[in-house]
């Protein structure tokens, strides 16, 4: 039987999936299609099928299509894609058991290794991104400005937030969102010391609310939580922004959205050890005592960290899930700085 | 016919392995000859039969199923398919878990308002256009079979056939509605699961990178076609005739039969059964001529999943026949005389045979067993909670298969027909058997075990 390279595998895919955008197209319904995740993904997911032997699943989502084909109303059209479908199916049933070699690599390792080096990650056209994590009062969003600064590239976190809730036509309260972590807006020093109730963080549980103002909240975030929408909206202002330009972004889990959408960048993640990370809070906010810092601290990284998990499925605090994970207290401010640039300068394009 | 021999069972049998295993291994194949595989699992007892009973009454069985089950369910279910089929919804509301939650909510309460055919046929395409960005949608399509198709019609007679059956032999039409507490019990159980396999696999998706288009600022719904809910009520009057009509003294001759054709030997085309069937083919004509085609269009419309459930239903109701003569025969001889047996035994019955006649046959079970009190019927008293584990059991376990209640089929089918991919047959049961059977247990435990 014969061997598939991975180049013919994605051609086999490719074709799998305009055959699924056709028929779906030529029908006119709203009712959704088989492939709906985007065309790289599809065809990467098909190929991962393919390669792994499951080559029966890809022939039952091959059958939808059919299924789907079949009732397409203009004849010609429902012949001409049927008769694509037969010689696709007939590829896909060519296809051996197993795609796999006894000595490929183990992918996800190849691609994490690949990961380790930025050198062949951006192409000519794509643009420089780079997502930091930082974990709550190490001097993230400072180091990361300051990082921008020195790129001369855009630094993006409350903007994002701020016009994710301008598309949603939703009212800011009096909290803001730096990344994730919530900050009351007449704060003095917002920019990195903040004590506001993590439970009215934008992406905390929504609060309680009379049924008037749920019904308006159900239709102001299409029947979605505020998080949720949040979530949705602002994945979307990063693909966009992306297209565009190179920036620094802070939080929002924009590694892994970008991960998905196969958007190249760098991750980073910063650090620092606990109570250096109190200590800083308490240094930024007089109002509170050592008790409440510590609480504050705990409580921001469990919120922050239960969001990204819930969108992301990661361990936001596992340096394996980024490029470059740093200790801020190591460094200092301006060692982080100076170091993260460094490494970065050396593949900006 | 006592000594109907069990053997006669296996072309039903045949059939529905068929239709669980083809579509799993050859499913070009099968897609190609169902018709062929159901004529022949057809003939497969007609001739046995017919060499048993003579020819004459082997027809009259077949002829009687033909006329006097499926052609009223499959017009039933053609008018609702055309009429609903007319109706759709435009919108940016995003399927989540939550969502799902009131989408199927809104669907098992109009369950037992228009029935579980109206109300899946109306609900199932506003439920797959709003979670069309997903990429896991099967689950939601097996609850939505769990809870429209089948448990939300047991509030009126409207809701279900066995139901309206029982309202035609004396059960008062709000009766029912004692049913209530427990559709509440199990839709919190039910609905409750659902939340977390739903949340989960919504999760999943997410993290995948898909989302829903919400880009503009709040949620803009537009139904069209609204104007066919005219034709739903036509319908829904209609089937509520069926069940009227019959017990009319001007529907009755001398001698009390219910005036109709008379076909052969016993087979009576009913004036009621023409009268319902004509209202419904009006309504759906009416239906088509009324509505424009660019919303079938939208709506994905064909002919595919009703043509692929009259084939296989007229199979199932030929070959299950002599399974229903050997109920009628045994039923009473079962010694059934507790309300969690009727539970039970109706339900696992009503699983994979029609319901229709498993709940009748058990409902005349209990009237003949002269009880003193309780509701009264004109097959006698059945005890209050007698008939309420009859109902439960014929209503709620008809979700146990997909051929345990009409429009199951019809869910899996226009499903299948729009990139969801459902379970396989027996996928389908070991989902109903993971998630209901714990449910009706605790059933049991809380309202049949007294």
């Amino acid at each position: 039987m014969k061997q598939y390279t991975h180049e013919e595998l994605q051609k086999l895919a490719a074709k799998i999936y305009y055959l699924d955008e056709q028929v779906y197209m030529l029908l006119g319904s709203s009712l959704g299609r088989v492939f709906n995740i985007g065309r790289v993904n599809a065809i990467e997911d098909m190929v991962e099928k393919m390669e792994a032997g499951e080559g029966y699943v890809l022939r039952s989502e091959l059958a939808l299509i059919s299924n789907m084909a079949r009732t397409i109303q203009n004849d010609q059209a429902r012949k001409q894609l049927m008769r694509e479908y037969e010689q696709i199916l007939n590829e896909v049933m060519e296809l051996p058991d197993s795609q796999i070699h006894a000595d490929i690599l183990d992918k996800q390792r190849a691609e994490l290794l690949s990961k380790a080096s930025f050198t062949h990650r951006f192409g000519e056209h794509d643009h420089f991104i780079i997502c930091i994590e930082r974990a709550y009062g190490c001097g993230g969003t400072g180091i990361g400005f300051e990082v921008a600064d020195k790129l001369h590239i855009n630094y993006y976190d409350d903007e994002i937030f701020d016009e994710v809730l301008k598309r949603l036509d939703a009212e800011k309260d009096y909290i803001h969102d730096h990344g994730g972590f919530s900050y009351d807006r007449d704060a003095l020093n917002k920019a990195e010391y903040i004590y506001a109730d993590p439970d009215e963080v934008a992406f905390a549980q929504d609060q309680k609310k009379g049924l008037f103002q749920r019904l308006k909240d159900f239709n102001r975030y299409h029947g979605l939580s505020k998080r949720d929408a949040v979530f949705f909206n602002q994945s979307e202002l990063l693909q966009n922004l992306a297209l565009e330009e190179d920036f620094v972004i802070m939080g929002h889990c924009a590694s892994a959205i970008l991960t998905n959408h196969n958007i190249p960048h760098i991750s980073i993640y910063l650090t620092a050890p606990f109570d250096l990370r109190v200590e800083r809070v308490m240094h930024g906010n007089k109002k509170i005592n050592l008790k409440q810092a510590r609480k504050l601290v705990k409580k921001q990284d469990d919120t922050y960290g239960k969001y990204y998990e819930f969108f992301t499925g990661l361990d936001w605090k596992d340096a394996v899930n980024y490029d470059l994970a740093l200790n801020t207290a190591a460094y200092g401010f301006q060692g982080t700085v100076d170091r993260i640039v460094d490494t970065l300068r050396r593949y900006q394009n | 016919m006592e000594n109907l021999p069990a053997w006669l069972c296996i072309p039903f049998a045949g059939l529905l392995l068929s239709i669980a295993i083809f579509p799993l291994v050859k499913e070009e194949w099968w897609e190609k000859n169902r018709p062929i595989m159901v004529a022949l699992w057809s003939v497969l007892f007609i001739v046995p039969f017919t060499a048993l009973f003579g020819p004459a009454h082997a027809f009259e069985t077949v002829l009687e199923c033909i006329v006097n089950d499926y052609l009223t369910f499959i017009v039933l279910l053609f008018g609702l398919y055309c009429v609903a089929g007319n109706i759709t919804m435009e919108g940016d509301l995003a399927g989540s878990p939550r969502v799902n939650i009131i989408l199927l909510t809104i669907g098992t309460v109009l369950s037992s308002v228009i029935g579980t055919t109206g109300s899946s046929m109306l609900m199932v395409r506003p439920v797959i256009k709003m979670n069309s960005w997903r990429k896991r949608r099967s689950h939601i399509m097996v609850f939505f079979i769990f809870l429209v198709s089948n448990m939300g019609g047991c509030l009126t007679p409207i809701g279900d056939p066995p139901l309206l059956m029982g309202f035609s032999r004396g059960v008062p039409f709000f009766w029912s509605m004692h049913i209530l507490p427990i559709l509440i019990f199990n839709m919190i159980l039910v609905l409750t699961i659902f939340y977390f396999i739903d949340r989960k696999n919504y999760q999943k998706d997410i993290r995948e990178g898909l989302m829903p288009d919400i880009r503009k600022p709040g949620t803009k719904i537009t139904l069209k076609g609204l104007h066919n809910l005219i034709f739903i009520a036509m319908i829904v009057a209609a089937v509520i005739l069926s069940g009227v009509l019959p017990d009319m003294a001007f529907m009755q001759n001398a001698s009390g039969e219910v005036l109709g054709i008379h076909l052969f030997g016993e087979v009576v085309l009913t004036v009621p059964a023409i009268i319902e069937c004509v209202i419904i083919l009006v309504a759906a004509g009416l239906s088509f001529k009324t509505t424009k085609k660019e919303i079938r269009i939208a709506n994905h419309f064909t002919w595919g999943a009703i043509e692929e459930v009259a084939v296989l239903f007229i199979g199932i109701f030929i070959t299950m026949q002599p399974a229903l003569m050997i109920l009628k025969v045994l039923g009473p001889q079962l010694g059934l005389t507790r309300p969690i047996q009727m539970f039970w035994v109706t339900g696992a019955l009503s699983s994979f045979l029609d319901n229709t006649p498993t709940y009748l046959v058990f409902l005349t079970t209990t009237g003949a067993m002269k009880y003193a009190e309780g509701i009264m019927t004109s097959l006698g008293y059945i005890p209050y909670n007698m008939l309420l584990a009859i109902s439960c059991g014929a209503v709620f376990m008809g979700a146990n298969s997909y051929i345990g209640n009409a429009p199951n089929f019809m869910v899996k089918a226009i499903s299948d027909e729009n990139g969801i991919k459902m379970p396989s047959f027996f996928g389908y049961v070991f989902w109903a058997f993971k998630i209901l059977v714990p449910v009706f247990l605790i059933d049991t435990l809380v309202f049949f075990i007294r």
